[in-house]
């Protein structure tokens, strides 16, 4: 088991090693002036000149990935050319927001699919069951920012139960939290639609092995059975999912915070990358690629907590 | 006290996988059920269990302590299953929740249907490991099932089953899984049990060996009939219907190794085939014209009953 661990965290710090050169690389090593796409091409040379300088731009592109990795692992990520600001600033005022957003959507995301999944398979192939599927499949087919759009008209604007964007910051909990009540949505019913699909199956799947017929023997109704023995045991297909999918919950954020105003990481990409602030830009690829990553690196670690087998077998 | 009162199970294209059994076992009684594969005997048990597939109707009656449960009332079934009949199955290997301790799966039904402590159901589920004779009972409960051979897996279900103190357990092919020395540990087991506790056991085999050594009486079914019962010891020496008489032809001993088996020719038939008459007719070597339009009641032997035409021919 320690083994199994000490060999994960190595490949989990070994892929972010690897992320990290490469987003370094296209940040810096494609051709073109940093400098010149920061400024514009109506900047003197002299101008040009002096930032080069001040980013540090003349010296080996070797040097310069120590200097942004050593700088990253002490919290240094540089200064933001744009906000003229420390990118290490920028990130932590909006971090919050961000994964507020990603951890309410995702939590949202797996109960709704969760629900309907077990709901679908426990009807399957009656009215229940067709109903749930045809829902998901037109949750798939829906864009999220067109939805969100959608939700803004009818709770926002019709309805006015609550606010149509816009962030009031941190100091009104509540008023902080009704915001991201439609963005959360937003983001939850797209992801959930695919992930009700992939419950569903996982759970007929299990639903025909014997210890099934066995837990029902033992007389325990069938929401029990449903929860207590189908859907543990539908679990690793389920948390594999679950892992690529917060991978699009993230960029997904990208879209909402910018349908609705919230000022987070994915408002910031999108400004920095307007405001042509490479080292913002670079900064943020690599938090979300980050974010990526730790997330597949524990639906690995969950695997073997759910599953006794592979404990043993990965011993 | 459970009884089958004229018990018909019909298939969803309208023909009958089992026909008319009527049946009584007393507390404590031992049934052994004989017949070929297709030849109803699970259905019987299933039908017993209230767990017949979707699609199956079940006709006639279920009687538990004289009260009569509909097929369809699946509530009444649930506080049924486990406290008035419970069932073991042919595999033991995937008959057990594999995420779930051992310990934990037979605490179970004692906490949510006897609604006992966490601590009072531990301590009773071990001493129902402990009647099971599994060895090393304590250190069983915190393993998981893929960590137990198939005899202890059976036991563990054998535990399992007798959690919440049925009248009847029916067991269906406890031992088919199981090589020859482990199958008559468990098949002894299942005798001590049936007797120190006053339980009836309906054992579903077509091993007429394990039978013989199981049971006191005896059904032998074919076709969804039953067609010949009576004492097993006196069935089995002295059988009067030729379908029984195949079986125990077809049974290898010691005596006859190196003699090659006498077989009953041909398998069942599909159930859309079976003649209306005697079910058997078509593959038996007495038969009579009248055998296939014309179904033999069951009437008295010498060892009990049997229904075949040929009682009345010879008498």
């Amino acid at each position: 088991m320690s083994y199994f661990l000490a060999r994960r965290i190595a490949g989990f710090l070994l892929t972010l090693f690897v992320v990290s050169i490469v987003v370094f690389a296209v940040m810096n090593v494609l051709p073109g002036d940093p400098a010149l796409t920061i400024l514009g091409l109506d900047s003197t040379e002299e101008a040009r000149a002096a930032l080069r300088g001040r980013l540090g731009l003349d010296e080996p592109v070797v040097q310069r990935y120590l200097a942004w990795i050593g700088g990253a692992l002490h919290g240094d990520l540089g200064q933001s050319y744009s906000f003229d600001v420390p990118v290490s600033g920028l990130i932590a005022e909006r971090l919050p927001l961000t994964l507020s957003l990603a951890v309410s959507g995702m939590a949202l995301t797996i109960g709704l699919a969760l629900t309907m999944g077990l709901t679908a398979a426990a009807r399957h192939g009656r009215a229940g069951d067709w109903a749930i599927m045809l829902l998901s499949q037109l949750g798939i087919a829906v864009p999220a920012f067109w939805l969100s759009m959608l939700l803004v008209l009818l709770f926002a604007v019709k309805l006015r139960w609550l606010p149509p964007g816009g962030f009031p910051g941190w100091g009104d909990p509540v008023a902080a939290a009704r915001s991201l009540v439609l963005p959360t949505v937003a983001l939850a019913l797209v992801q959930s639609a695919v992930l009700a699909r992939v419950t569903r199956s996982a759970a007929l799947e299990v639903m025909r092995q014997d210890f099934v017929r066995t837990a029902r023997a033992t007389g325990f109704a069938p929401r029990h059975v449903l929860w207590r023995h189908v859907l543990p045991n539908a679990l690793v297909p389920i948390v594999t999912i679950v892992g690529l999918q917060f991978a699009g919950l993230v960029t997904g954020t990208i879209v909402i915070e910018n349908v609705f105003y919230l000022p987070g990481l994915g408002r910031l990409l999108f400004q920095s990358i307007a405001n042509r602030d490479l080292i913002t830009v670079q900064a943020l690829v690599m938090l979300f690629a980050a974010i990526v990553v730790t997330a597949n690196f524990l639906v690995d670690i969950a695997y073997v907590v759910i599953d006794p087998r592979l404990r043993a077998q990965r011993a | 006290m459970i009884a089958l009162r004229g018990l018909c199970v019909r298939t969803g294209t309208g023909h009958l996988a089992v026909r008319d059994v009527d049946l009584t076992i007393q507390a404590g009684q031992r049934l052994g059920v004989v017949g070929e594969s297709g030849s109803g005997k699970t259905m019987l048990a299933l039908s017993m269990m209230g767990m017949v597939p979707d699609g199956l109707q079940v006709e006639g009656q279920v009687l538990v302590d004289g009260h009569s449960i509909a097929a369809e009332d699946e509530r009444a079934w649930r506080s049924h299953r486990a406290r008035s009949v419970a069932m073991i199955f042919q595999e033991p290997m995937a008959a057990l929740n594999p995420l779930v301790r051992v310990g934990d799966t037979i605490a179970e039904p004692l906490r949510r249907h006897l609604g006992l402590s966490r601590r009072d159901a531990r301590a009773r589920a071990l001493n129902l490991l402990e009647e099971t004779g599994i060895p090393q009972a304590r250190r069983r409960l915190d393993q998981y099932p893929h960590e137990l051979s198939g005899g202890q897996r059976q036991r563990v279900l054998i535990a399992l089953a007798l959690a919440c103190d049925p009248q009847l357990l029916i067991a269906d092919e406890p031992t088919t899984a199981l090589d020859a020395q482990v199958a008559l540990r468990i098949t002894d087991l299942l005798v001590r049990l049936s007797q120190e506790r006053r339980m009836g056991l309906l054992f579903i085999s077509h091993d007429l060996a394990a039978v013989s050594r199981t049971t006191s009486d005896i059904m032998v079914m074919y076709g969804g009939d039953v067609v010949e019962r009576g004492r097993t010891a006196s069935v089995l020496s002295a059988p009067e219907h030729p379908y029984t008489r195949g079986l125990l032809a077809a049974r290898p001993s010691l005596m006859t190794r190196s003699r090659r088996l006498p077989t009953i020719p041909g398998t069942v038939p599909q159930l859309n085939a079976l003649a209306a008459g005697c079910r058997f007719a078509g593959r038996c070597a007495r038969e009579l014209p009248i055998c296939a339009s014309r179904r033999p009641p069951l009437s008295p032997t010498e060892t009990g009953q049997a229904a075949c035409h040929l009682l009345g021919a010879q008498a």
